[in-house]
């Protein structure tokens, strides 16, 4: 992901880009168009090579209108994808997928790498208070919501009041999700230090774990209301206990031995990284381990167990430079947008609930935490976004309730395509508007200091 | 774990080992010039005999090879003009691409002859193996002629000499696929006549390479560099694949369009280092592709191909002998047997655009030659060196980094 304070870039450079962005769609429409019934062995490269190139120039062009560069990349791959100009077939999104876990790994890596023991102790009391309200609010407030505007939602229009209510309470914990690719990918790009940056991060990395918490303690308590003749079963904590305690483990070996890499030899980062992010992430798939909360884990480690954390997210954001642009065209791609367009003013008035909340809960927990006026004005916008995490438990609840899975699965991505095109841009808007993006010349940015004590 | 993941830790590993052989210490420490180690590897984890690496897994493989194929072009275009921090000479080169040119005709026209008879091909598949052979006959590997020098510290004019006509005689194989795949039946641009068609080819990636080097433009930042590269450079081999061209033509026409701009050295510094993470696994997987369960005759094909091509380079030694090889006899020719990870490339391409059994002669055609230039080549480069007066003539302080690459410009970061 390319990042901000580039110079600003004159008219013939925009026309550069606008011509190259162009030849990329041209070759790929010529080639879809003119070849149609040639079976290419490249289809998946030829399908990287357009989405990194026109994610990088989209993203370059949509700078002047103050758009994140994720929107950019978004926007490349909802236009070349299935939906729209078919240039990459539905077949080539889904061979794509292991860039994903690439990707989450490197997120995750770079996620906790930015979370030092310091920072999260200066921000401990923002993050507990957060944690907790935007948690029960959102949970309540769109459940709630969920309830009210079923009668509009169509899987929702002939359930009874019982399986509603579990139908709405599932709602209300995946709207608990937040999207730490965004984050990343934002902070990436702007490489904002300040209170509004540092919180955002923590906030939204920990979340992760409560969130997975809430799940499964949602799926639990929804199972006896939706399934006829189920009841509560405590297996799903053991399962989800013996996986957090796994991933932390498991997480902090891996970190040691990272630290100790990078100490000892150094080199090779990128294919350190590229076995980190396919072989290790097989491995802890295999032994029931969640990949995301490891690398979260070990980020953690190598950052405040040894010296060397600057050094693994300078290697994390080089290579996140490319695999960054390829995950969110892949996610553009990805959307489903008939169907979006299908349910759009439901999922909208859901969306539009969601930030609501949101925003109540984070000017509460603000206040309540004492927060930096920045944050207190601006903690919201950080929180919108959701994205993968959002995708994949939503088909968790799918295959665990068949009986309203197709229905409430679809909602979940058509009210997550507007959270990840809408949230990144709330997002940037703010760190610019406060000041924290940072416009000097690209530079190596270190892990995320403290947050500077409130002017009052 | 499937064994899909196990494969590709087994390859990152290597590409691990082959990034530690960039450093000019390593290259003289271990390893092969030519990479032949891992040809016999890939064979022996291959079908033919371990069976660790099945025909199905090493294909499954097979998008990364042709991508590793297309990269190394694209590697070997951006650096083709400049040998270490000089300017590749411009007499010296010809000299080395005619070189490469009259190999490759003249075991082309040996094949050509013959293939009815040994391996009765007829009609296209007689054209297709004789220039599939021919281009395979055509490079020195560079690597081989920087391993002679670096390891005895020569220097004068017969090692520049060697270093540039190995560097120059690259451009050979790309163009005569390019010409192959251009005459190929079939393909998405039937209408085309085969010139237009080698135009397109080369046209492409040349287009590709001038919308890169736009891009990189003024402020050439790193972080940004690769996404614009490995766009480009990914667009340029699936279009080329796709439309039934050759991707190897394509990329080299890539890379040398990149070798003029004013980025070139950042961009040669940047895609240098990423050489031999890429050829090493291509060529463990070539080595596990090879097929021997041939007809004897396509034995006896392949046999006589490697014969032209010794006598030829022995011929042109001769007559080098008597010009810019003064007094080394036939072993400069010798010396240019070498061939290496980029005859693999060559050979892997041409099975993109020709499968069976014209496909399986023509690598194992070059597998022979690299593993035969291995066993010559450097020995005969050092003697005709030694001849010349050349060895040890470099400060043994000077030897301890890669000359591959401008030495300002190696391990550099960000250039802005």
């Amino acid at each position: 992901m390319s990042g901000h304070g580039s110079a600003q870039k004159g008219l013939a450079t925009r026309a550069v880009q606008a011509l190259a962005l162009a030849v990329s769609f041209g070759v790929l429409f010529a080639l879809s168009h003119f070849t149609a019934d040639v079976e290419s062995r490249l289809g998946a490269m030829t399908a990287i090579g357009f989405l990194v190139l026109a994610g990088t120039l989209l993203s370059e062009l949509l700078e002047p209108l103050g758009l994140p560069h994720l929107s950019g990349y978004l926007l490349a791959g909802i236009i070349g994808g299935p939906h729209v100009l078919h240039l990459v077939p539905h077949e080539v999104v889904k061979q794509l997928t292991p860039v994903n876990t690439l990707a989450l790994a490197l997120i995750a890596l770079a996620g906790g790498v930015e979370l030092r023991v310091e920072t999260l102790r200066s921000v401990a009391k923002s993050l507990a208070y957060a944690s907790l309200i935007q948690t029960v609010l959102v949970l309540i407030g769109m459940g709630g919501m969920f309830l009210l505007l079923a009668r509009y939602i169509p899987f929702a229009q002939n359930l009874e009041l019982r399986p509603l209510l579990g139908v709405a309470l599932l709602w209300g914990a995946l709207c608990v999700t937040r999207s730490p690719s965004a984050c990343m990918g934002i902070l990436s790009q702007t490489r904002a230090k300040g209170p509004l940056a540092t919180f955002s991060l923590g906030f939204i990395m920990l979340s992760d774990v409560v969130v997975v918490m809430m799940i499964a303690t949602a799926i639990m308590l929804a199972r006896p209301l939706i399934t006829p003749g189920a009841s509560i079963s405590i297996d799903d904590f053991n399962v989800l206990g013996h996986e957090i305690l796994g991933s932390v483990s498991m997480g902090t070996t891996l970190g040691l031995m990272l630290a100790m890499y990078l100490r000892l030899v150094g080199g090779q980062l990128i294919l350190v990284l590229l076995a980190l992010g396919f072989g290790v992430t097989a491995a802890l798939k295999y032994v029931h381990v969640d990949p995301l909360l490891t690398f979260l884990a070990t980020g953690f480690v190598v950052q405040n167990l040894s010296n060397q954390g600057p050094k693994l997210l300078h290697a994390v954001e080089q290579m996140g430079s490319v695999v960054f642009v390829l995950f969110f065209a892949t996610a553009g791609a990805e959307l489903d947008v008939p169907l979006l367009k299908q349910l759009w003013p439901i999922a909208l008035a859901l969306c539009a609930g969601r930030s609501f909340f949101t925003y109540i809960a984070a000017n509460l927990s603000s206040r309540l935490a004492g927060d930096h006026p920045v944050v207190r004005k601006w903690g919201w916008s950080s929180l919108v976004s959701q994205a993968g995490l959002a995708l994949g438990l939503g088909v968790v609840v799918k295959n665990s309730f068949p009986s309203v899975g197709d229905g409430f699965g679809s909602l979940v991505i058509a009210a997550v395509a507007i959270n990840e095109m809408v949230g990144p841009v709330l997002f940037k808007m703010a760190l610019d508007r406060t000041g924290e993006t940072d416009t000097g010349a690209p530079v190596a940015r270190p892990s995320l200091p403290p947050p500077p004590e409130p002017a009052h | 774990m499937s064994d899909g993941i196990w494969l590709l830790l087994g390859l990152l590993l290597l590409a691990y080992l082959g990034s530690n052989l960039v450093g000019g210490r390593a290259i003289r420490g271990f390893g092969l010039p030519s990479g032949s180690e891992y040809l016999v590897l890939g064979f022996a984890l291959g079908p033919h005999v371990l069976d660790v690496l099945g025909r199905s897994l090493a294909h499954t493989f097979e998008p990364v090879v042709l991508v590793g194929t297309g990269w190394l072009a694209l590697v070997v275009g951006v650096g083709y003009t400049r040998v270490a921090d000089r300017w590749i000479n411009p007499g010296r080169a010809a000299v080395g691409v005619l070189l490469g040119a009259l190999s490759c005709l003249a075991v082309a026209a040996a094949v050509y002859l013959v293939a009815p008879q040994l391996g009765g091909f007829q009609g296209f598949s007689r054209l297709a193996i004789a220039l599939g052979m021919g281009a395979c006959a055509s490079a020195t590997t560079r690597h081989s002629v920087r391993w002679v020098v670096e390891r005895h510290g020569a220097r004068g004019p017969l090692a520049d000499f060697a270093a540039d006509a190995a560097r120059a005689s690259a451009l050979v194989a790309p163009l005569t696929l390019a010409v192959l795949f251009a005459l190929a039946p079939g393909g998405a641009l039937p209408s085309v006549p085969v010139l237009g068609r080698i135009a397109i080819t080369l046209g492409f990636g040349a287009g590709l390479g001038l919308i890169a080097a736009l891009l990189l433009g003024r402020d050439f930042r790193r972080d940004e560099s690769w996404g614009v590269l490995l766009g480009t450079g990914l667009l340029t081999v699936g279009a080329a694949d796709r439309a039934g061209l050759s991707l190897l033509g394509a990329m080299i026409a890539m890379g040398l369009t990149l070798a003029a701009s004013r980025h070139r050295l950042e961009i040669k510094a940047m895609l240098t280092p990423t050489e031999k993470p890429v050829l090493l696994p291509v060529t463990l997987l070539a080595g596990a592709y090879v097929n021997l369960k041939l007809p004897t005759s396509v034995f006896l094909l392949v046999g006589t191909a490697v014969l032209v091509k010794v006598a030829t380079r022995l011929l042109l030694g001769l007559a080098l002998s008597v010009g810019p090889a003064r007094g080394t006899g036939a072993d400069f020719g010798l010396s240019m047997l070498a061939s290496g990870g980029f005859t693999i490339a060559a050979a892997l391409a041409f099975s993109t655009r020709v499968p069976g059994v014209a496909s399986d002669a023509v690598l194992l055609f070059a597998v022979v030659s690299t593993i035969l230039g291995e066993w010559l080549a450097p020995a005969a480069l050092r003697r005709s060196l030694e001849r010349a007066g050349e060895l040890h003539a470099v400060d043994p302080a000077e030897m301890g980094r890669p000359s591959d690459a401008p030495a300002e410009l190696v391990g550099r970061e960000s250039h802005g």
